[in-house]
C-alpha cells in the first residue's frame, strides 16, 4: 500500500513536483512551453530572493489557499524558491527573535515585500498592532526599503471588507500609503495561488515585474473578463438563464446571469486557471461570481444575488433597487406633468382663451 | 388678425441629429431593459434562437448611432447656426437671463406674456445642455463596458468610473433621465406648439417657424 500520508506530509518537492508547478506557472503567465527551462533555471537559482510577509487586517485566507492547495507542490515550490525571512503564520521563530528576522533582512538584504491585510488609519492606526508598532508604522517602516511590492487579496489591494462602508477604522489598501515603490496588485478574496506564483516566477526569471493594467493588477492573471470565458456563456447568449437558485434551470447548468454573477464586470483568470488542482471555479459549482477581484467589491457588487448594487436617495437614509428609484421619479413626473396640464386646461376655463 | 412669417431656424444636420438621438433613445431603452433583466428565457436547447446576443447587437448599433449624434451636436454647437451654438442657450446675457425668467414665469401660468425668440429658449436649452453631458456620460460608461480591455478605455474607464461594476450602475440609472426627460420633453413640446402658434411641433421635420411680423 502506498504511504499517502507521509507523502503528502513530506515536505520536501520532488523533481516531478517542481517542474509540474514551473509549467503551471508558466501556463498561467502564457508564456511558450520553450520559456519553461528558463522558468525552472530560475527557480532553481541557489540565490533565492528574501521575501517579507506582512499581515495586517486580515484573515489569513490568503495564506491559507496558498498553503493548503489540494496540490501541496505550489506551496513548497514557493517555498522552495523563495526564502520566507517573515512569515507570521508559518515562521519557526517567535517574539524577541522573530523580530530579529525582521529587522535583520529589512536593514541588511534586498527584499520582496508581500502585504497580506488591510492597514487601518483612522486614529493613528491603533486598531492594528504588532509588537507594540501600528500597522502603518511598520508599513512605513519597511515599504521603503523593499525592492519591490506585492499586495496580496482584496484587502492589501483595495482595503477589503474591513473598508467596506462606513469603513470604521478608516482601512485602505497598500497603494494608498505607499508611493515610489513598484507594486502589484494580487486582489481577490482569495486570489488563485497560481497569479502569486506566477507574478513571483516571472519576477525572478526576466527580473522585472509583469506587465500591470491601470489597477496595477498583472495582466497575465486579470486582463480578461470572467465572463467572455466563461463556461455558460453560450447559454448566456441564447437566453437561458437560471431564475432561482435550486430550480430545473439551475440544474441544467444555465447561465447566473439573473441571480445576480458579476462575472460580467470582474477580470480574472477563473475560468481558465480554476482552483485547488481539482477544476473548480464558482460558477462552475452553480454559483454566480461575487467579484472579489475588483476595486470594493463588498459595497458595489452587494447584494450578491441582485444585478446592481441598491441605490442611496440622499438624506433620506432609505436604500433601494435602481429601478424602483427610477419609476418612482418617473412616476412623480408623470403625476405633475398631468397637473400641468391640468392647471392649464382650468384656467382657461375661467378665465376664457388668450385673444390673438 | 395676427399675420406671421416663417423664419428657417433649424438646419438639416440638427434636424438628423434630434431624430437619430430619439430614435437610438427608444432602441437602446428597450433592449437596455433586456439586457439588464432579461424577461425570456430560451427553454429549447439548440433552437438556434439567439435573444440576448440579438439584444446586445441592437443595443450596440443603436449606441453607435447615439454616439455619432453626439458627435454631430457637439459639431453644432460649435460651428451651427445662430439658434444652434451653445452662446445662443446659455444664460449669460441680459437677454438670455430675462429669457430664463420669463420662461419659468410663463410654464408656472404666473404670466401669459411670451418671451419671442427664433431658438430654444433658456430653459428649454439649458435642459438640452444637461441632456448632452448625461448622454456624453452614457457613451463613455457603454464603450467602458464595451471594451474593457482595451488599454485606451480601460484606463479612461478607470479613472471615471472606478469600476466597470460602478461604470454599469451610472449607466443604469442615468437612463432614467432619458425616459423622464422624453415625457416632459413631449409634453412641453405639446404645450408650447397649444400655447403659441409657432409650429414648433412641425419645426423639427421642417425646420421652419413661425413669428409674428415685425
Amino acid at each position: 500500500m502506498a504511504d499517502n500520508v507521509s507523502k503528502t506530509m513530506n515536505p520536501q518537492l520532488d523533481r516531478r513536483g517542481f517542474l509540474k508547478g514551473c509549467t503551471m506557472a508558466a501556463a498561467a503567465l502564457g508564456l511558450s512551453e520553450a520559456m519553461i527551462p528558463r522558468l525552472v533555471e530560475a527557480a532553481a537559482n541557489a540565490e533565492r530572493p528574501r521575501v517579507i510577509w506582512l499581515h495586517f487586517q486580515e484573515c489569513t485566507g490568503c495564506t491559507e489557499s496558498l498553503l493548503r492547495a489540494s496540490h501541496p507542490d505550489l506551496a513548497r515550490l514557493l517555498l522552495d524558491i523563495i526564502s520566507l525571512d517573515y512569515h507570521e503564520t508559518v515562521m519557526a521563530a517567535a517574539g524577541h527573535q522573530a523580530e530579529q528576522n525582521l529587522h535583520d533582512t529589512v536593514n541588511n538584504h534586498p527584499f520582496l515585500l508581500v502585504v497580506e491585510g488591510a492597514i487601518p488609519t483612522k486614529e493613528n492606526g491603533i486598531y492594528c498592532m504588532i509588537a507594540g508598532k501600528t500597522a502603518m508604522e511598520i508599513l512605513a517602516e519597511v515599504a521603503p526599503k523593499a525592492s519591490a511590492i506585492i499586495a496580496i487579496g482584496s484587502c492589501a489591494t483595495f482595503g477589503g471588507v474591513q473598508a467596506a462602508a462606513p469603513n470604521p477604522t478608516g482601512a485602505v489598501g497598500v497603494q494608498d500609503l505607499v508611493s515610489g515603490k513598484p507594486i502589484v496588485n494580487i486582489p481577490g478574496c482569495p486570489p488563485n495561488p497560481i497569479s502569486f506564483l506566477g507574478t513571483i516566477l516571472h519576477y525572478l526569471t526576466f527580473n522585472r515585474l509583469p506587465v500591470l493594467d491601470s489597477l496595477n493588477r498583472p495582466l497575465f492573471a486579470y486582463g480578461r473578463r470572467i465572463h467572455d470565458h466563461c463556461e455558460r456563456r453560450a447559454h448566456f447568449d441564447e437566453g437561458r438563464f437560471v431564475e432561482q437558485f435550486g430550480d430545473e434551470f439551475h440544474k441544467l447548468g444555465y447561465c447566473l446571469y439573473k441571480v445576480g454573477c458579476k462575472g460580467p464586470e470582474t477580470f480574472s483568470n477563473c475560468p481558465a486557471v480554476r482552483f485547488n488542482d481539482v477544476e473548480v471555479w464558482p460558477v462552475s459549482v452553480g454559483h454566480g461570481c461575487i467579484g472579489c477581484t475588483e476595486p470594493n467589491f463588498w459595497d458595489t457588487m452587494t447584494p450578491f444575488y441582485e444585478r446592481l448594487p441598491m441605490a442611496k436617495i440622499p438624506g433620506g437614509g432609505i436604500i433601494d433597487s435602481a429601478d424602483n428609484v427610477g419609476k418612482t421619479v418617473l412616476g412623480v413626473t408623470a403625476a405633475a406633468v398631468g397637473i400641468h396640464a391640468a392647471v392649464g386646461i382650468g384656467k382657461r376655463l375661467i378665465k376664457g382663451k388668450k385673444e390673438e | 388678425m395676427a399675420t406671421y412669417e416663417r423664419y428657417h431656424c433649424w438646419s438639416i444636420l440638427l434636424r438628423l441629429f434630434h431624430w437619430m438621438f430619439a430614435l437610438s433613445i427608444v432602441f437602446l431603452v428597450v433592449t437596455g431593459f433586456y439586457i439588464s433583466n432579461p424577461w425570456t428565457n430560451t427553454l429549447l436547447e439548440g433552437s438556434a434562437s439567439f435573444p440576448m446576443a440579438t439584444m446586445r447587437y441592437i443595443h450596440f448599433i443603436a449606441a453607435y448611432v447615439f454616439s455619432a449624434a453626439l458627435a454631430i451636436r457637439l459639431f453644432l454647437y460649435i460651428f451651427g447656426n445662430a439658434q444652434e451654438r451653445i452662446l445662443d442657450i446659455l444664460p449669460v446675457t441680459r437677454r438670455n437671463l430675462n429669457n430664463l425668467k420669463m420662461t419659468f414665469l410663463q410654464y408656472t401660468y404666473l404670466s401669459g406674456d411670451h418671451d419671442e425668440r427664433l431658438g430654444h429658449n433658456i430653459l428649454a436649452g439649458l435642459a438640452y445642455l444637461l441632456t448632452f453631458v448625461a448622454a456624453v456620460v452614457m457613451m463613455l460608461s457603454g464603450f467602458f463596458m464595451l471594451y474593457p480591455e482595451i488599454s485606451f478605455w480601460e484606463g479612461w474607464g478607470v479613472l471615471l468610473f472606478g469600476s466597470q461594476q460602478s461604470a454599469r450602475y451610472l449607466h443604469h440609472l442615468l437612463m432614467w433621465w432619458f425616459m423622464i426627460f422624453a415625457v416632459i420633453h413631449i409634453y412641453l413640446c405639446i404645450w408650447n406648439d397649444c400655447t403659441e402658434p409657432e409650429g414648433l411641433i412641425s419645426s423639427i421635420f421642417t425646420g421652419a417657424k413661425f413669428k409674428h411680423k415685425a
